[in-house]
């Protein structure tokens, strides 16, 4: 991008979080932020499971690890001061980032796919543990957590959040690392016999995607205002699972859009006017009609401006 | 004076019952084309494999020059300098032939996190560096007008002769390759005969060569080795392995 379209790109990011405030009802507004975090997540999953080709069921946990860290640390550090929010978002991602620094380390030993299991398990490790910590709650969870004053500060800053994310993945994804990653997956005998560290580099994937994850779950928990154990279990890793697989595999970009999908939709039909819950019906039938029809998802392994220019490029 | 720049003394590899490789010795002369031949089974690729650190031999000693390999992972064995190809190609199908080319440059260059990040003109420029690098050497082997082009696409002859360009991209003072002429018709041998040779003088290379062929390996190596069921049952230049009776009762099976 030039200057000048950085600049008009930046104020429209301003004006919108400006104006939004006054045209949108807080539902919209509410659901606009939800957006956001879900894509955070989702573009974090991306990284691991679509761009490295890792499969992992954990996204809840590392959510819950910046979650609770960054929860516990405006409260009890910064006297609920809204503005320490991003730096405590910052802190707990980096917490998250160490605790997938310590799930890499086991899961890339043997080769195949135990990271599945071992994600799983690490997630319902981390639940069971905050179930578990009576400071911060224990099943009642940890309540009155400081929210951003209004919402063009949680839009502006959420929405920060998005870019840096979606910015650093990308970037990361066509860059020397991404081909590394790339040509991992492609062969992995091969990889390492031209001299690439094949664990090192899926454990450097691993913890960049963790670190994201728990960026996403500090957002997370000054947008709701309260976390628990619940909120983090083993449904939240396959909902992000499904909004990256509807996205494509390896399109971090892709996994906004499939995020604005897949946060507006179950809003749309819980509106519905029935007493079954609608949405365990149709997420079903989305799944297995985009599986059928379109297995590698909206834009595959394509950002999305690839399909309006012909080069790419951010 | 003959200069070894790779030495086996004693390996030994057992599958389970399966004695894959037993006492192999031999050494590599620098600049010279070492033939490994022997029927099929004998232990030649186990013996790549042990080397290129994918297997860990249980007895033995390997070293090139002043390093022992023994305990190397694969990723090592090739930053210490030692670069192979594979009985059955193994490209990375899905990336274009350059950027085949461009991982095994990149590899000997130490990134920095914070320009690849920023996208700085110095990490641009590094990308485009590499590009250039990987394109005239693609050039060389006339591989450059398919630069682009997805390496799983390219036919077969070409397939072989690229993972032979992404090994040297990789710079390596030992080329080890296996059976680099399987499936080839008799004139892509013939081009590969001349590719090897090619390579081994212009850039100044050691090579150890598997191979079937047997016209293919008496015709351009300098010494040969011959394996029989995980054994040396002979080595020396061409024309003693010609005419070596053991040899022949291997390949042609015991006259009674
Ligand atoms: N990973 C392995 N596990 C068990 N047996 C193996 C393995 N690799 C090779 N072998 C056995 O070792 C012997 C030598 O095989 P190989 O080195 O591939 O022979 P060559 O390359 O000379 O045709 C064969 O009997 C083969 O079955
Ligand atoms: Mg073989």
């Amino acid at each position: 991008m030039s200057l000048k379209s950085k600049i008009i790109f930046l104020v429209c990011f301003v004006g919108l979080g400006i104006a939004l405030n006054f045209f949108l009802n807080s539902y919209i507004q509410a659901l606009a932020i939800s957006f956001m975090i879900n894509s955070i997540m989702a573009m974090s999953l991306n990284f691991i499971t679509g761009v490295a080709n890792q499969f992992s069921l954990g996204s809840a946990g590392f959510v819950a690890v910046g979650a609770y860290t960054s929860a516990v640390l405006t409260k009890e550090v910064f006297n609920d001061q809204w503005y320490f929010i991003p730096l405590t978002a910052l802190i707990g991602a980096c917490v998250a980032a160490f605790a997938g620094y310590l799930v890499s380390l086991p899961s890339f030993k043997l080769k195949g796919d135990y990271l599945a299991i071992v994600t799983l398990g690490f997630a319902e490790i981390v639940r069971v543990i905050f179930l578990n910590w009576n400071h911060v709650g224990g099943p009642r969870g940890y309540n009155a957590i400081v929210k951003w004053p209004n919402f063009t500060m949680a839009y502006l800053f959420t929405g920060a959040a998005v870019l840096i994310t979606l910015y650093v993945l990308y970037s990361l994804k066509i860059s020397w690392f991404g081909r590394n990653l790339w040509a991992l997956n492609e062969d992995e005998i091969a990889a390492e016999v031209m001299g690439t560290p094949i664990a090192k580099n899926k454990r450097t994937a691993f913890l960049i995607s963790s670190f994201f994850g728990g960026l996403a779950g500090g957002f997370y928990a000054h947008n709701m205002g309260y976390i628990s154990p619940g909120s983090f279990g083993f449904l939240l890793s396959v909902q992000v699972l499904i909004i990256t697989v509807l996205g494509g595999l390896g399109s971090i970009s892709g996994s906004i859009i499939a995020s604005i999908i897949l946060t507006v939709l179950p809003e749309l039909l819980r509106s519905l006017p029935t007493k079954v819950d609608v949405r365990m019906i149709v997420f079903p039938i989305l799944l297995i009609l985009m599986m059928i029809v379109r297995p590698e998802g909206l834009f595959g392994k394509k950002e999305i401006w690839t399909f309006f220019k012909k080069e790419g490029g951010s | 004076m003959i200069k070894s720049i790779l030495s086996l003394k004693n390996v030994n590899l057992s599958f389970g019952g399966i004695k894959a490789v037993q006492d192999v010795s031999f050494e590599i002369h620098e600049n010279e084309l070492l033939g490994l031949i022997g029927p099929n089974g004998a232990g030649k690729t186990t013996v790549f494999n042990i080397i290129s650190g994918f297997y860990k031999a249980d007895t033995g000693s390997i070293d090139l020059g002043d390093v022992c390999l023994l305990k190397l992972a694969p990723d090592q064995v090739n930053k210490v300098g030692i670069a192979r190809t594979f009985q059955n190609i193994r490209l990375f199908g899905n990336l274009s032939v350059v950027e085949n080319v461009i991982f095994a440059l990149q590899q000997k260059i130490d990134h920095s996190w914070f320009h690849s990040l920023f996208r700085t003109k110095k990490y641009l420029d590094i990308e485009a560096t590499l590009r250039t690098r990987a394109l005239s050497l693609l050039k060389i082997f006339s591989l450059d007008q398919l630069a682009d082009t997805p390496s799983k696409s390219l036919p077969y002859g070409l397939q072989r002769k690229l993972e032979i360009v992404r090994a040297l991209a990789s710079d390596p003072k030992l080329l080890i390759l296996d059976e680099p002429a399987a499936g080839m018709n008799h004139s892509e041998t013939e081009d590969l005969k001349k590719l090897i040779q090619f390579i081994k003088t212009e850039f100044k290379l050691t090579v150890l060569l598997i191979e079937h062929d047997m016209k293919l390996v008496m015709n351009i190596c300098d010494r040969i080795v011959v394996l029989n069921r995980g054994e040396k049952i002979a080595e020396g230049i061409p024309a003693e392995i010609k005419a070596n009776k053991q040899v022949i009762e291997a390949y042609l099976g015991k006259r009674s």
